[in-house]
């Protein structure tokens, strides 16, 4: 873009400068003006059906759709004025005589453009009898996650539209015409592409709507905080919505460096785990056979104990959805042994990508970390390392859910701190247990699949004493005085960037909400 | 020196007690003349020219349908709006998969009866009532739950003036 010219124009009385092409409603977001439009999103191809872009251009004898005309020197664009404003009334007029008004149970209601335009510009007052019968259509179920409420469409055809050249499979359509038109879907297919779950979100009204999210809580009680999605290594970044320290609903989080605007509906799936009531809320130190519960400062002399006392072989069993700094940390809690560090990962055979946007896939590896995991020596031969146990001193397992491996295994291996967020029957072989917080309640990063280190945010609390695994390995590392220990997540990363040559010069200020690639040059991991 | 004592010889007239209970008596008696202002609570609740204000904002009414369903849908504005912060709602679906309150309470107590729920229910389902006997043999009953606020059977407030609608 930088060596395209560019042109200057006026919106709304604000001068700017755009490359050329530019369109105007994009223009007139650099002058802070939103024009009010339904049909035109910037991830699709513009289609300028809504008309309610409507701008007043001087020099141009008519309205113009700002969505599909481009920026020209010299153009003066006028957004409020009265001819606009009076055009835009007219289409809002239009949409809502057909329009159900059922606000108070249609589940966009508080996040829908066309409440909030109407509220904006709209009339007041229907000039409708109240009467008159609207036109009506029953709900229809579209398959996979979605459901259809054709009255409440506004047939801005951006479903359409994703269907058809984004995720390249074209089974939505505009079937009828004029006032009796409605989205329809091909007769034997369903919605169950496994990115169909966005058309949702691309849905400015309440007119397609999440199966999961039904009833399940109004726009306006719901908490946003920027994370990362956990479903795979891609990374898309989404935004967790929570109530009342609940996470209920997962959607993504525009960056287009990595998932544009869209997310899997596999990953948009992957929130319950996030809301477990089986956690581990003490510290639990063994005392002869049973686990009892201590506080901290006991728990972390016990472990602090336990690492000082032994030498010799030591393992890490880490899970890949652990955040960067806790497997940093982790491994230089154990730093004076003969280290092995594994984690394991589900690979499943197949992608699932996103035809429209390059380099968009549901990726094989269901974890969101594997790079992180690998750039910081971890291996996935997490079999022999399991197989090693036996000869280990002291065995420090992260998260790892602990599937196949037995408490006699465990028993096998010297003494075991376990940190986790739930507490398998194997783990209660452990000598110390650590609670930590799941990734919805600690700050930390991920480093996707191209090597971007992106950070995501603590949503809600975490249940009793459980804290996050970098406060936890960083009081233990004080303990040991080997580091530590640190007040928040950016001093645990900082730390990490001054020791680890990889992630040199990273800082959590730099990283920002939309990450940084690792600078290039060096090796990628991903892959066994 | 030696301590004189005055003595003051009031006028019989003002000495006499008989005078006062004389004439408070004539007031007494003027009144079973005049007409009667006071009203015999709890036999008698309002009288021609005395009663509650239909304007009056009491304890809560949830009004229902002709199958005598709650008429909430669970919008959520209720909770929203109350300043007290007093109504619990849990949204839900009932058997036909409409949206309907799975849990509605109002807890009576921390209401400030401002009446802004009747305001803003879009489905004029909630209502403060036109009611003020509320005593109770325990705090817990205060907390109305969906049932008993359907169960109330006492007019409900006209936060307005019908015939001006607009007005305040
Ligand atoms: S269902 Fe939604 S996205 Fe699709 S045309 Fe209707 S309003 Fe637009
Ligand atoms: S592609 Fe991966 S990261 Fe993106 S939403 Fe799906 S599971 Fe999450
Ligand atoms: S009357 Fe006011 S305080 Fe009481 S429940 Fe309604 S909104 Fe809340
Ligand atoms: S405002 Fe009315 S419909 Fe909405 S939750 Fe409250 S009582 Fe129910
Ligand atoms: S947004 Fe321009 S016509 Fe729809």
């Amino acid at each position: 873009m930088a060596d395209q010219p560019l042109v200057r124009l006026t919106i709304e009385g604000v001068p700017v400068s755009v490359p050329q092409g530019t369109l105007v409603i994009e223009a007139a977001k650099q002058a802070g003006v939103m024009i009010p439009h339904y049909c035109y999103h910037s991830g699709l191809p513009v289609a300028g059906v809504c008309r309610m872009c409507l701008v007043e251009i001087e020099t141009t004898p008519k309205l113009q759709i700002a969505c599909a005309t481009q920026a020209a020197e010299g153009m003066v664009v006028n957004v409020l004025s009265a001819q606009a404003r009076e055009a835009r009334q007219g289409v809002l007029e239009f949409l809502l005589i057909n329009h159900p008004l059922d606000c108070p149970i249609c589940d966009q209601a508080g996040e829908c453009e066309l409440q909030d335009y109407v509220f904006q510009e709209g009339r007041s007052r229907t000039r409708y009898t109240p009467t008159y019968a609207k036109r009506f259509n029953p709900v229809e179920d579209f398959g996979g996650d979605v459901l259809y409420v054709p009255n409440r469409c506004i047939l801005c055809t951006r479903c359409v539209r994703f269907m058809e050249h984004v995720a390249e499979e074209p089974i939505l359509n505009v079937s009828e015409r004029g006032d009796r038109a409605y989205i329809g879907i091909h007769p034997d297919r369903h919605l169950d592409h496994p990115w169909a779950g966005n058309v949702v979100d691309l849905c400015p009204v309440g007119s397609l709507l999440s199966k999961d999210f039904l009833h399940k809580a109004r726009a306006w009680e719901l908490d946003k905080t920027p994370g990362v999605c956990t479903g795979c290594s891609q990374g898309c970044n989404v935004n967790l919505d929570t109530r009342t320290d609940v996470v209920v609903r997962v959607r993504p989080r525009a960056n287009l460096d990595v998932n544009q605007y869209f997310m899997c509906d596999h990953g948009r799936m992957q929130y319950r785990w996030m809301n477990r009531g089986d956690r581990i809320e003490a510290p639990l130190v063994a005392h002869g056979h049973e686990l009892a519960a201590v506080s901290w400062d006991h728990a972390f002399a016990r472990a602090a104990e336990i690492v000082r006392g032994t030498a010799g072989r030591a393992a890490v069993l880490a899970s890949p959805r652990a955040s960067t700094e806790a497997l940093f940390l982790a491994k230089r809690v154990l730093g004076r042994f003969d280290l092995t560090a594994a984690f394991r990962v589900q690979r499943v055979s197949e992608e699932a990508p996103l035809i429209g946007v390059p380099n968009l896939a549901l990726r094989s590896e269901r974890a969101p970390n594997v790079t992180g995991a690998t750039l910081l020596g971890y291996t996935e031969q997490f079999e022999v390392a399991v197989k090693a146990l036996s000869g280990s001193a002291v065995v420090l397992v992260l998260d790892d859910p602990l599937e196949g491996v037995s408490a006699d295994l465990l028993r096998a291996a010297g003494q075991v701190i376990y940190l986790g967020t739930v507490l398998p029957d194997a783990a209660r072989a452990a000598h110390v247990v650590l609670p930590i917080a799941n990734v919805a309640e600690e700050d930390g990063t991920f480093v996707n699949r191209d090597q971007r280190v992106q950070r995501y945010f603590q949503a809600k609390v975490g249940p009793g004493m459980a804290r996050p695994a970098w406060w936890v390995l960083g009081e233990l590392l004080a303990e040991l005085k080997l580091g530590g220990p640190f007040g928040s997540a950016a001093e645990a990363f900082a730390w990490m960037a001054a020791e680890e040559p990889r992630f040199g010069g990273l800082s959590y200020q730099l990283l920002g909400t939309r990450g940084m690639v690792l600078p290039a040059g060096r090796p990628a991991g991903v892959g066994a | 020196m030696a301590i004189t004592v005055k003595t003051v010889r009031r006028p019989e007239g003002e000495v006499s007690y008989l005078r006062a209970t004389l004439k408070g008596m004539v007031v007494t008696l003027s009144h079973v003349f005049r007409p009667k202002v006071t009203m015999e609570y709890p036999e008698q609740k309002s009288t021609d020219d005395w009663t509650l204000s239909p304007r009056w904002r009491g304890t809560h009414r949830m009004l229902t349908d002709e199958q005598g369903r709650a008429k909430c849908v669970a919008c959520g504005l209720c909770p929203q709006i109350c300043p007290a912060n007093c109504i619990k709602l849990v949204p839900g679906e009932d058997e036909e998969g409409h949206r309907y309150p799975l849990i509605y309470e109002i807890d009576e107590f921390r209401c400030i009866f401002c009446g802004y729920c009747q305001e803003v229910c879009p489905e004029e389902a909630i209502h403060v009532g036109v009611h003020y006997e509320n005593a109770e043999y325990e705090r817990s009953r205060f907390v109305y739950d969906l049932e008993r606020l359907c169960a109330q059977t006492h007019p409900v407030s006209t936060l307005w003036d019908p015939s001006d609608p607009q007005g305040e």
